[in-house]
């Protein structure tokens, strides 16, 4: 657990209930489904799911309370003290065949061509409580002969519909796309979207997860496999940080779908369309299954045992010896990379790709969110009455976090700000959504505590967000990667530390949280990815280079040899010209990764290595909860394991993922009581690595009155009028996305998105053709309009190869500018 | 695209509730007075005007029966066949009708001048059989009434 | 002969101009409760014994008396116009023909709750009723019985009014808030109960026209007065729509408690061409029919509660001995069904279920065990529906099977009517 204070407990009334004749004593207000559940009753439901509203539509859940007259739907009942319940009487199950009785009535019960058929919940349900035979022998209600594709992910059948609305609400309440209603009354209503049309969506399938027959149904998975054909490993998602529980099915060694499970991981059934539809790289055909040499300048394939004799042969070691690795890595993985870069190539010059960060930024974020005491589970931070988010569009980058706190906001004693921008989704949830320049995000935290410390009016929206800071008692700041980004980044966190101790001072309990947008970037520093600290984050003593530094060597001719693992620095390092430039004066390097990337094209070795779904290990996401990931299928082709060729090449005698796993509780103390085999789909959350700040005070370069390079360029620029942000979109995450052939469908190119009044000024359509240009680079690409959005501002996504936008980027510059002009 | 007209009718309306979601079908009401039934397009507006996801306000549009989602004619005539009236001769209302306008209920006249409709109680069964056309109550109804009624449609 | 109390001025010229309405002393009621305390009004209302007119009964002060004294918190009335129970057509009477009295009424109501604002929530139907409300409205603000400082007290009131757009259920009190806030007309889970979190969440009474109508001449008369009229548990005088098989359907105010034989024979002429009476319905579609037997029952709550019926909405219909029970519970039910939100299963596919049994044993398709089939499918929605529609279409079928279960043996033996 963190530095954080423990809250004030809270107490709770009792109520002592009777179900079945068993006596149990629950909190007041309980539903008396649940308290029938934690007395060892099973109630069937439809829909009721806990995390919804309550609809108390499907009448499955029907009870007899003594003394009243009609059944009670126990979903939506909360236990009285004293009360009478019985929920497995005659009456009850009379009541409860008779309800399965009438949904059978209009299912079409096509059971044998219905996807659904073995995991269907009226199925079950029939099977152990519904009428063994019906009296319906009418017509039944048939709205299509055919199903309806509704979208690239999902098909519909609304003959099968049982009305329990969980697709609509999950829409609604969860997602928060709000792309699905209701259509009709009666027996004709259908759950579906806009005009019974094509859905417009998040694309996120969970209206397919929550749906209990074969109504909503994937695309992808259509006809694929019954489900008790389907070999089930569960797992990690490999995108976001929010670090979802995936289920992964496979059938005749295919990998067929991908979904999720009511109980397990912090998102229980939810996705997001990553994670659920991203998983065709897995099998990609573009995979590379052979490792290769550079033979006369071309790369050619080559066998193992060439290639690393070769790596052994040209390797150097010392201060001109480099390591890079991705934050998409197992921990045992990047464990044993640390290892090899500092104990075989004996260099501190190993970081993360880091992609617009410089060590002293990291270290101060790993800072500011108290990443060395330990993790915070993220239902603990949200029980805050105060949430802030500040640096990251959480709803594109971490989805299912977006769900998260939508759900937590959803309670009115709570106020969510955010501080973006971009106009996002989750702003509908907000009570203030503070827009500024990307650059001057340090002002937005001055202002907030300026007017904590000295008041004024709360006429601005950023004193008026002070104002709610200062009347909430427990606050958790979300602090996103984009702050990373920042060339004053050292500065923003900084005063985000400040804030957070004037709010201290008055007494409030503060949390704060990460928002990462690699699935393993908290983990990896832990595992000593960094060039100022070892494993645990311990500091060095003596700095290594960050990436940045490695470059700028590299470019002076002072690296010899680079280690890549898995990171594209071609496509994503800010000005890809001089990463370009930087790296082809490296004399060897080595790049293990599954595609043929950018940075892997121009390298002398490449490695063939697995993807998430072909590996044992953990990942430890932004919360700080370690969480296993399962081998689902063995590496594909002539492919190995990561961790067998870091261990074949560093000589170290790891048989598995375990193994190395002990070897880490020794080093890393937040990781000293995890049991790797006991790791289920609730993770272990990581405890402090002993120490509460990096002590690294002092000897941060502050970039105020130093280097000004990030506040440079938010001043005006006439021609270029844009300020330029780049990252993840819903649909993409880094370049890995776009080997997701289904993801590649939702969105196959980049856009430019500006705000309204921007479009309106420059007389663009929503949807026209335009050019982005900026630093010499040019790129056409559709236009988008975001109502609500910072005027000046441009976001593109960076998740194509079709278009380097760190093309735009100069190294030294800061957030880069851009105009946009419409083709001719 | 709807009129100024609605448009500024449906600002009027908004006065009347403390949120925007209120004037829904009002809304609607106005947006169908212009463009005769509500299509995508028009809901889509709608949504726009008020704030409302899309999907919401064709909730609200297919839930209530005066929305028409199809065209309709220049008359809609539509006969209330609930138990007081059907007592007195609905049916043959309805029958007689469609004889006499060459449509089966749930039609349009080819001329587009007449919808046919069969509906539920209007609450006039003191004096049925009776039907609508457009907003006006005829009650009382007998085949010479109509033939009436029928003629005098401009 | 029974004084006509809500009907009383109907048949005068322009009625529904608040000139007439002023003239046969309109809006004193108003000027006479500004002077009351709240709570005087509601004990007024309260000891007058005025049960809601809408179809259950509840005492009407006894509702206005759970709404939180608390004058920080906003709260509503609205008006239920939403008449659309086969078999009614009273408010709509009151509606177009004196609409000031029923204004006069809710701007007491509000006074008494501590409202400042009320809906009407009219069916979109009555286009022409919501024309004159419109105007009513509009001359009540003319002559300051609306809007702000209301004859010169310190008491701020508004009226709006809000169309219905063709739905029964946005009569049942939550699904017309659901309809009034821009959704779907679906009933809400009870608790919280309107008069604690209603319209906006916020404490709201719904009453009827009829009962609104009631409480100016309450106020005027007293409360012994109105007590005085009907029986004592349901007093007050009662508006009896009558349609069907009668010589003279119409709109008959008399006192609550009448008999039915009193209603059809005497008012509504008797059944025509001097046939029998078969069956009657006696408030609304959903009471379950009785016949001849009970025509001398008290037309009241509780006499009528006691038949195992209700009083509804006081709309009688009228069958003569050339209905066809099972007709008329075909289409009863097929109302139902048509009606029903979709929200519940029982009620949602019970009533589908129903009415497809009904329609294949009227159109002479019925097979043995329908009737028991039809008996199974009513006690496996009765009580177990989310709102009290899918009850409704139980009891009006349960009412028919009492009373005629012959009559649907015979129809499914023989292919055709009984008659």
């Amino acid at each position: 657990m963190a530095d954080e204070e423990d809250e004030v407990e809270t107490v709770f009334i009792m109520a002592t209930v009777k179900i079945n004749g068993k006596e149990i004593t629950v909190e007041d207000g309980t539903l008396i489904l649940d308290a029938a559940r934690q007395a060892g009753f099973e109630i069937p439901t439809f829909c009721y799911q806990a995390r919804l509203s309550g609809l108390g539509s499907c009448r499955m859940c029907l009870v007899e309370i003594a003394g009243q007259k009609k059944l009670q739907p126990s979903c939506v009942t909360p236990v009285l003290h004293g009360m009478d319940v019985f929920t497995e009487n005659e009456t009850v199950k009379s009541a409860r065949a008779s309800m399965l009785e009438f949904l059978l009535a209009n299912h079409p019960l096509d059971c044998p061509t219905c996807d659904k058929g073995g995991e269907c919940e009226l199925q079950n349900f029939v099977f152990k409580s519904g009428p063994r035979q019906s009296g319906f022998s009418e017509w039944k209600r048939r709205f299509h002969d055919k199903d309806k594709i509704l979208s690239p992910v999902i098909v519909k059948n609304h003959n099968r519909c049982i009305h329990c609305e969980r697709c609509v609400r999950i829409c609604d309440e969860v997602v928060g796309a709000k792309a699905l209603g209701g259509i009709g009354r009666g027996v004709m209503i259908q759950s579906t979207g806009f005009m019974d049309d094509r859905l417009d969506c998040d694309h996120c399938g969970n209206c397919i997860e929550v749906c209990p027959v074969g109504s909503f149904m994937s695309l992808p998975y259509r006809y694929k496999a019954r489900p008790w054909d389907l070999k089930e490993v569960d797992t990690v998602c490999p995108y976001c940080a929010t670090g979802c529980q995936i289920t992964i099915g496979i059938r005749n060694g295919e990998v067929v779908r991908v979904k999720s499970r009511i109980n397990t991981g912090i998102n229980k059934e939810t996705l997001c369309a990553r994670g659920r539809f991203g998983y065709h790289f897995i099998q990609s055909r573009d995979r590379i299954t052979k490792p290769m040499v550079k033979k006369d300048g071309k790369l050619a394939e080559c066998s193992w045992d060439e290639a690393l004799s070769v790596i052994k042969q040209m390797f150097g070691s010392g201060r001109r010896t480099a390591g890079i690795a991705s934050a998409r890595y197992t921990n045992e993985e990047l464990f044993v990379f640390q290892k090899l870069v500092r104990e075989v190539f004996k260099t501190n010059n190993i970081d993360l790709d880091s992609r617009f960060a410089n060590k002293w930024v990291t270290s101060a974020m790993i800072d500011a969110c108290s990443l060395a005491a330990g993790g915070i589970p993220i239902f603990d931070a949200l029980k805050a009455d105060l949430i802030f988010i500040i640096g990251s569009a959480v709803s594109d980058e971490n989805p299912v976090t977006d769900y998260l706190i939508r759900t937590a906001a959803s309670d009115r004693r709570k106020t969510l700000i955010i501080a973006h921008p971009r106009r996002m989704k989750l702003d509908s949830s907000s009570a203030i959504s503070l827009r500024y320049k990307p650059g001057t995000e340090g002002e937005v935290i001055k202002g907030i505590a300026d007017f904590i410390e000295n008041g004024g009016e709360s006429t601005s929206d950023i004193n008026a967000a002070a104002a709610r800071f200062k009347n909430a008692s427990n606050i958790t700041m979300f602090l996103g990667a984009e702050i990373l980004r920042l060339a004053n980044g050292v500065d923003v966190l900084t005063g985000i530390a400040a804030l957070k101790a004037l709010l201290k001072r008055s007494g409030k309990n503060i949390k704060c949280l990460p928002l990462f947008d690699r699935c393993n970037q908290r983990g990896a520093r832990a595992m000593g990815i960094h060039p100022l600290f070892l494993p645990g984050l311990k500091k060095v003593k003596e700095d290594g280079m960050d990436c940045g530094e490695m470059l700028d060597a590299a470019k002076k001719g002072e690296i010899d040899s680079l280690y890549v693992l898995g990171e594209d620095i071609v496509s994503m390092h800010p000005d890809a010209r001089f990463a370009r430039e930087a790296l082809s004066n490296i004399k060897f390097k080595v790049v293990q990764d599954t595609f043929l990337t950018e940075t892997a094209k121009i390298a002398d070795v490449i490695l063939p290595g697995a993807s998430y779904a072909e590996k044992d290990g953990t990942f430890t996401n932004q919360e700080g909860r370690v969480q296993r990931l399962r081998k689902v299928i063995s590496p594909v082709g002539d492919s190995k394991d990561d961790l067998d060729i870091l261990c074949s090449i560093g000589g170290f005698a790891y048989k598995s993922a375990r193994e190395v796993f002990e070897k880490i509780k020794k080093e890393v103390a937040g990781y000293k009581d995890i049991s790797f085999e006991e790791l289920d789909g609730n993770g272990a959350i990581v405890t402090g690595h002993g120490r509460q700040s990096l002590s690294l005070k002092g000897t941060v370069p502050l970039l105020s009155g130093s280097d000004n390079s990030g506040q440079q360029s938010i001043k005006e620029d006439k021609e270029y009028p844009f300020l330029l942000i780049t990252g993840n979109h819903l649909f993409h995450s880094g370049r890995l996305s776009q080997r997701a052939d289904i993801l590649m469908q939702l969105l196959p190119e980049p856009f430019v998105e500006i705000s309204e009044d921007d479009a309106r000024e420059s007389g663009i359509v929503d949807g026209e053709k335009v050019v982005v240009k900026g630093n010499g680079y040019e790129a056409a690409m559709k236009l988008r309009i975001a109502k609500g959005s910072q005027k000046g501002v441009a976001f593109v996504p960076e998740n194509f190869d079709s278009v380097s936008v760190n093309m735009f980027y100069k190294k030294g510059e800061g957030i880069p500018r851009v105009k946009i002009v419409k083709l001719p | 695209m709807l009129s100024d007209k609605s448009k500024e009718e449906i600002k009027r309306v908004l006065n009347k509730y403390p949120n925007k979601r209120s004037a829904a079908m009002d809304a609607l009401r106005i947006a169908q007075n212009e463009t005769g039934c509500l299509s995508g397009d028009v809901m889509q507006e709608v949504a726009g005007i008020l704030g409302m996801p899309a999907p919401q306000v064709n909730e609200v549009a297919a839930f209530y029966t005066m929305y028409n989602k199809k065209p309709v004619g220049k008359y809609h005539i539509q006969v209330c066949t609930n138990v007081s009236c059907s007592l007195l001769g609905a049916e043959h209302i309805v029958e007689f009708l469609s004889r006499k306008l060459g449509i089966k209920k749930g039609e349009t006249t080819p001329d587009k001048k007449v919808t046919l409709s069969v509906v539920e109680c209007l609450g006039s069964c003191g004096t049925a059989p009776m039907m609508q056309i457009n907003d006006d109550y005829y009650e009382d109804l007998t085949d010479e009434k109509i033939e009436e009624i029928l003629s005098k449609l401009p | 002969m029974f004084e006509p109390i809500l009907l009383k001025n109907i048949n005068t010229h322009d009625s529904h101009r608040i000139d007439v309405y002023l003239k046969n002393g309109g809006y004193q009621a108003l000027a006479a409760a500004l002077k009351m305390q709240p709570d005087g009004i509601i004990q007024t209302v309260k000891d007058s014994g005025l049960r809601g007119r809408g179809g259950a009964g509840f005492p009407t002060g006894l509702k206005w008396s759970f709404i939180p004294k608390d004058p920080t918190i906003p709260k509503y009335l609205c008006c239920n116009a939403d008449e659309g129970e086969p078999g009614t057509f009273k408010d709509r009477v009151i509606i177009e023909k004196d609409p000031h009295q029923l204004i006069e009424g809710m701007i007491i109501t509000c006074c008494a709750i501590g409202a400042k604002v009320a809906y009407i929530y009219i069916r979109g139907e009555f286009v022409f009723g919501a024309e004159r409300l419109k105007t009513a409205i509009d001359e009540a603000y003319q002559k300051g019985y609306l809007g702000k400082n209301i004859l010169g007290s310190n008491f701020n009131c508004d009226i709006y009014i809000h169309k219905g757009a063709g739905a029964y259920i946005c009569g049942e009190e939550t699904a017309l808030l659901e309809s009034i806030e821009g959704r779907r007309g679906r009933p809400r889970i009870k608790p919280p109960f309107p008069a604690l979190a209603g319209l906006y969440a916020k404490p709201t009474v719904i009453n009827n026209v009829e009962t609104l109508s009631c409480i100016s001449h309450i106020v005027n008369r007293g409360a012994k007065w109105f007590a005085s009229i009907g029986p004592e548990k349901s007093p007050g005088p009662k508006l009896f729509g009558v349609s069907g098989h009668v010589n003279k359907p119409g709109m008959y105010e008399l006192p609550m408690g009448t008999t039915a034989r009193e209603i059809i024979y005497n008012h509504a002429g008797g059944i025509r061409d001097s046939r029998k009476l078969k069956a009657f319905i006696p408030g609304g579609v959903s009471a379950p029919m009785l016949t001849e037997r009970d025509l001398d029952t008290p037309m009241d709550f509780d006499s009528l509660a006691a038949k195992g019926t209700m009083l509804g909405s006081g709309g009688i219909i009228v069958m003569d001995e050339t209905a066809c029970i099972v007709k008329v519970a075909m289409r009863t039910m097929g109302f139902f069904r048509h009606e029903s939100c979709g929200k519940c299963t029982p009620c949602r596919e019970g009533t589908d279920w129903t009415y497809k049994v009904l329609q294949r044993i009227e159109r002479g398709e019925g097979k043995e065990g329908d009737v028991e089939l039809l008996e199974k499918l009513c006690g496996n929605i009765f009580g177990r529906t989310f709102c009290p529609l899918g009850d409704g279409a139980v009891m009006a079928l349960r009412g028919a099977l009492k009373h005629f279960r012959d009559e649907f043996a015979y129809h499914v033996k023989n292919k055709r009517c009984m008659g």
